[in-house]
């Protein structure tokens, strides 16, 4: 079986800041930040990549939180682990869309291990967290020795497996704002085998106007149709400000389908997945519509 | 450089020096000899691996073996009661939730973590939590059904404590 | 039949406490004092001549103790067809040229893992390359580069059934059809990969070698023909086997360079491939192009079939030529055909070669032959059941100078499905559809590729003084149950419970030759030895309780709960532990020993007994995306006489997701003989959420060339899973789908063809 079969020096900061500083120290090319390992350690024993320098930062329990206000919103760690996003009670009531994708990230094996911080960071344009993330409006700290910087979700991922984040910063941070009033967010993937990685997914986040008649305010997120996990705004462009129907949501579906650029690869064409994309818009906004007329 | 690795495993300490870039799995199969943790891929895919930290599921091939410093494993060969199956264990035996083996330990490891976790899980709450673990034999729903049988079993013994 | 105390008895896995409490031991967790770690190094082309392979670099490494290429190898050419030498077209590593990306070229040992695949880096090999070909098709043109210098056109066998006038049966049908049905390659991806141990004895010659393997014997030939040695000196040990589903019944380089590098260094060698070796070295299931005629009444009488076939064989021949000449059979199962004529060939490529895997072209075929059964059903206005009831085989039938059937009970099997299905399957949701599918399958095969002397199964029952039995059989339990079975029937058969029998399985020096787990031969062949060894030893009881009872000759003893007794006066008998020491004593003190052998005789050419059923698959469609949900599953099965109903559940709902896999998301996409997806997160299989409810039912047919009336029951419900449920998609949409895998791509575009076409809503 395929194991780490280099060596590289391993090193477990105690606090943030040790841990910023071992990253300013080593070359970008020198030294891989580890958190939970669930996607790291693979690309190590495939000898993808081959560090030097090792930096555990799944010791930093400092980062491991859930914070609650019911004005500023949700504040989760980025070393929290998958399963306690999904477990935990106060997200289950304020963000239910939160536990659901997390209920269908992997498996429990991986997410009993993996951080959610880790998961962002990694990046990979079929992730289920992001997407999810755009839809809520929600925001990732970065943190480096100079201090620290906020990014909008949708603009924290940048290409295949590559982010904003600057050598020397760490994603501390994820932070959901309070839903709007009136609002229903769904999010739901596809793959033909359950819980697989995506072939396409859709988050939505629908608000009502205080009559609950029109649209007041979209947020779409697409995942594994793009370079990395991306924003629909065409397709919200079709939604705002207009009654939402099924005829309109099938608009936005086909609109989003050519915001996409998916790819086709061994598991399904370009031409699939935009169609996914349509059916899934329209499926996802119908049920965060419902969501928000209940809300 | 070696480093030091103190952990628990089934309930015996260790203290032992390894190479950093080992995975848990390498150290309890070959550094403590606990074979009955079996590996089948290289992706972290198949949770054949599984075994428990500090009560959770976790697959040991994906998990830096330094990374279960200060902790407590339990792997397969922790479930037995001196000589005596544990009664998930019994329930695999009796259920007929096993062929070739392989995977075995890794769907009775994560069964352990599950029943603790959730001590009577539906049809659909332990597919849901066992969708992690590939096996090419069974099929899959007579673990389903070892496992609920199990739930049932820890249940009583649970019960017959009780009253004691 | 008379009521066993065994025999169809749910009965606990005897591996069972070892299995569960990870004390099983497979090759996999073995290790030996002073052992060697091995890497194999590959072609990284798929076809090329060798010009040269420097390996002194390679051997400077510290940690390095041996490296090997085909030079320093014995040369000996093996393969599992030996009834032809020439299909023997494989050696311990590749001597001339590579034939396919991941051809073993040289091999490494060295006191670690890590070393020894470091060291694979410093093997300086030239190649030169050489065009190759990829497509079965293309492959067999005049001007396609030849892949075996001695076998022109890349041909690598072919076969001709027929029986019957095939054109005159298609001129007297009312409705002929033809349609092609194309199948892609697909891995068998046990959980436990290819791994060997090896250790050889300079002192004696000797070699020992464990394997997780599916056939001892056969990997016991395999190391004697590749390694020039007498097959006395080889002894190949089975551990417990992490499945194999017809990927373990060749001989391997894994096997034969460990023992190779054993020689070499005179320390045991293990060699354990990674998963991506898995899936790109080892054995795929062979991929198909089938064309198929059918010619039928208008009222659904079956005149005549023609088939056509073309498979994709890979580099060597593995045990290939036996997928294709079985689908040749299994294309005329299971109803009856009148005339009858099938040309099937198998072409090299340059790819990794194809073999025998579970229910090797019985779903094939099957999936054939059912959707075209129900696509003629809709065109005659005749109901599915109906027309595979009509034409269903019955026992007693003769396949002209082919086979026979024994025992039958498909038309039980079919009434069962339908009376259930009309039961429980009320009401069904939108885009929900009902599929059919008949089936059958073989219990071992007769013709002898092997070209083995031995009877194809051999045991040896040893009692004891204190009653225990020491049960002694090759047989290779890989996860079907072998082993409970084994011991059941040998339990039922000397009238001793299961606690008393001991058995030592899968060892060749200490066992009689037993061909292995393929075709599910085990019950039917190893179960008949078994029970002929343990009729030896009650035999020897019954003549001392005879003479003790003093009794009329004309009555009958029998051996049942620990007792010998009369059978028409129970009562009057003995304990079995009391005649055991009885018998001992009389023989000389010498230990009560049964030898029993099976091979099947005047029953054909292809097996000796047949089981066979009906499945329905109900199957909710999403016409938007074409994802297909499986959500119940009901079948009815004639295996005879089930031995231990638990183990035939667990093979029935074991073949149920591996034909789900099949059917519906397994797949190895091929690049110029690149295999794309060498990994669990990219080779999509069948999981726990995704699997139905199975409603599983026996009929009970008693066949008498089975042990206690036993067979099949391993692979038999593989080929009825994906053609059922193709067929229920046909049924809910129209959908006519020729091609696995059932993906949603591909569903969804077959919708929307029948779409256009608009066909009736059933």
């Amino acid at each position: 079986m395929k194991n780490i079969i280099f060596d590289f020096e391993y090193l477990a900061p105690k606090t943030l800041e040790e841990a910023l500083t071992l990253l300013s120290q080593y070359d970008e090319d020198e030294r891989k930040v580890i958190a939970g390992g669930q996607s790291l350690l693979i690309i190590m024993r495939q000898k993808l990549i081959t560090p030097k320098y090792l930096i555990d930062i799944k010791g930093l329990t400092d980062l491991d939180y859930i914070k609650f206000d019911k004005k500023e919103g949700l504040k989760i760690g980025a070393l929290t682990i998958h399963r306690a996003v999904e477990k935990s009670p106060v997200i289950q009531k304020e963000f239910s869309v939160l536990s659901e994708m997390e209920q269908n990230l992997s498996n429990v094996e991986t997410r009993n291990w993996g951080t959610i911080g880790g998961d962002i960071a990694h990046s990979d344009p079929c992730g289920d967290p992001i997407p999810v993330l755009i839809a809520l409006n929600a925001r990732l700290k970065m943190t480096g020795l100079n201090g620290e910087r906020i990014v909008d979700a949708e603009d924290f991922a940048v290409d295949f497996y590559e982010t904003v984040l600057q050598h020397d910063e760490l994603l501390t941070e994820i932070q959901v704002p309070i839903l709007p009033p009136n609002t229903g967010v769904k999010f739901t993937k596809y793959n033909q085998i359950e819980g697989d990685l995506a072939l396409a997914s859709v988050a939505m986040s629908i608000t009502l106007d205080e009559n609950k008649k029109t649209c007041s305010d979209v947020r779409i997120g697409l995942g594994g149709v793009a370079p990395a996990p991306m924003r629909a705004k065409k397709a919200e462009d079709i939604l705002k400000g207009k009654k939402i129907t099924d005829a309109l949501l099938v608009e936005a579906g086909q609109a989003a389908s050519e915001e996409a650029s998916p790819t086709t690869d061994i598991q399904a064409s370009e031409e699939y997945r935009r169609e996914l994309v349509k059916v899934l818009v329209k499926r996802v906004g119908s049920e965060a519509l419902a969501r928000a007329e209940k809300a | 450089m070696k480093k030091q690795l103190k952990f628990v495993v089934n309930g015996n300490p260790y203290d032992i020096w390894i190479e950093p870039r080992l995975l848990l799995v390498q150290v309890l199969r070959d550094e403590l000899g606990l074979k009955g943790t079996h590996r089948a891929c290289d992706e972290g895919c198949c949770c054949v691996c599984t075994v428990n930290i500090d009560g959770k599921a976790v697959k040991s091939c994906s998990v830096l073996a330094m990374q279960a410093n200060g902790k407590e494993v339990t792997t397969i060969e922790g479930m037995k009661n001196g000589a005596e199956l544990h009664p998930i264990q019994q329930a695999f035996v009796d259920n007929w939730a096993f062929q070739c083996g392989f995977c075995t330990s890794g769907q009775i490891m994560a069964s352990n973590a599950l029943l603790k976790e959730n001590p009577t899980p539906t049809r659909e709450e332990v597919q849901h939590a066992m969708d992690g673990h590939l096996c090419r034999c069974t099929g899959y729903n007579m673990i389903n059904e070892a496992i609920r049988d199990a739930a049932g079993r820890l249940q009583a013994q649970k019960a017959q404590e009780k009253t004691k | 039949m008379s009521e066993y105390s065994i025999i169809g008895k749910p009965t606990k896995n005897v591996d069972g406490p070892a299995k569960v409490s990870g004390e099983a031991v497979y090759t996999f967790d073995m290790t030996l004092p002073n052992m060697l770690y091995g890497k194999l190094l590959r072609s990284p082309y798929p076809h090329a001549r060798i010009i040269s392979i420097d390996t002194s670099e390679a051997e400077k490494l510290q940690g390095v103790k041996a490296v090997i290429t085909g030079k320093d190898t014995p040369g000996g050419r093996y393969g599992l067809w030996r009834r032809f030498p020439e299909l023997c077209d494989q050696t311990t590593l590749a001597m001339d040229k590579v034939r396919f990306i991941g051809d073993a070229v040289a091999a490494v040992a060295a006191v670690s893992t890590e070393i020894a695949e470091q060291a694979l880096d410093f093997i300086n090999v030239e190649y030169e390359l050489l065009p190759a070909v990829f497509e079965p098709l293309e492959a067999i043109k005049d001007d396609a580069p030849l892949i075996h210098d001695d076998c022109s056109n890349n041909i690598n066998i072919t076969r001709h059934v027929e029986w019957g006038d095939v054109d005159e049966g298609f001129k007297n049908s009312d409705y002929v059809r033809e349609d092609r049905f194309i199948y892609g390659n697909q891995a068998t991806a046990s959980t436990e990969v290819h791994n060997s141990l090896a250790s050889y004895e300079k002192s004696t010659g000797r070699l020992t070698v464990w394997s997780s393997t599916q056939s001892p014997y056969y990997l016991q030939l395999g190391l004697s023909d590749a390694l020039k040695m007498r097959e006395g000196d080889i002894r190949v040990i089975k551990p417990h086997v992490g499945g194999g589903f017809g990927g373990k019944n060749s001989t391997m380089p894994d096997s034969l360079n460990a023992a190779v590098l054993s020689m070499k260094t005179g320390r045991p060698v293990k060699i354990v491939y990674n998963r991506e070796e898995e899936f790109t070295c080892t054995e795929r299931r062979t991929a198909m192009n089938m064309a198929v005629k059918l010619g039928l009444k208008k009222d659904g009488t079956i005149m005549a079939r023609e088939v056509k076939l073309i498979t994709d064989g890979g580099a060597y021949t593995a045990l290939g030529p036996t997928a294709l000449y079985l689908t040749g059979t299994y294309a005329s199962l299971p109803y009856k055909i009148p005339n009858y004529r099938y040309d099937g060939l198998r072409a090299y490529t340059n790819k990794m070669w194809a073999t025998s895997v579970r229910s090797f072209g019985a779903t094939e075929a099957g999936f054939a032959f059912e959707a075209q059964m129900d696509r003629a059903a809709h065109d005659l206005g005749i109901d599915p059941i109906e027309i595979r009831r009509k034409n269903a085989m019955t026992p007693g039938y003769e396949a002209p100078g082919q086979y026979s059937v024994g025992s039958c009970g498909l038309s039980e099997c079919i009434d069962k499905v339908e009376k259930r299905v009309k039961e429980k399957w009320t009401g069904l949701a939108e885009d929900e559809g009902v599929g059919y599918a008949c089936f059958d399958y073989q219990c071992g095969g007769i013709f002898n590729w092997i070209d083995t002397p031995y009877a194809f199964s051999g045991a040896m029952v040893k009692v004891n003084i204190d009653g225990t039995v020491d049960l002694f059989t090759q047989a290779s339990d890989i996860g079907q149950g072998t082993n409970t079975v084994s011991v059941m029937i040998c339990a039922e058969e000397l009238g001793v419970g299961i606690e008393d029998i001991r058995l030592h399985p899968a060892d060749t020096a200490t066992t009689p030759v037993d061909l292995g787990a393929w075709a599910s031969r085990e019950t039917m062949m190893n179960g008949n030895a078994i029970k002929e060894a343990a009729a030896e030893v009650k035999k020897i009881l019954i003549r001392v309780a005879r003479l003790k009872l003093a009794e009329n000759i004309v009555y009958d003893f029998e051996a049942k709960n620990k007792r010998i007794y009369l059978a028409i006066r129970p009562e009057r008998g003995f304990s079995y532990y009391d005649i055991v020491k009885d018998a001992i004593k009389e023989n000389d003190g010498q230990a009560l020993i049964g030898i029993g052998h099976y091979t099947p005789h005047r029953k054909g050419m292809v097996t000796p007994a047949w089981a066979f059923g009906c499945m329905a698959s109900r199957v909710k469609v999403d016409r938007e995306i074409g994802h297909v949900k499986v959500k119940e599953i009901i079948v009815a099965h004639d295996c005879g006489q089930p031995i231990n109903p638990l183990g035939v559940r667990g093979q029935v709902e074991g073949s149920i997701h591996l034909g789900m896999g099949w059917g519906l998301c397994e797949e190895q996409p091929n690049d110029n003989g690149m295999i794309l997806n060498p990994s669990f997160a990219d080779y999509k299989v069948v999981r726990t959420r995704d699997m139905p409810q199975i409603e599983l039912h026996e009929v009970l047919t008693y066949d008498p060339e089975g042990p206690f009336g036993a067979k099949e029951s391993a692979e038999g419900a593989v080929a009825p899973t994906p053609a059922s449920i193709a067929n229920a998609i046909y049924q809910a949409t129209g959908a006519e789908i020729n091609s696995n895998t059932l993906k949603p791509e591909k569903v969804l575009n077959a919708i929307r063809e029948a779409e256009k076409k608009k066909p009736a809503k059933r």
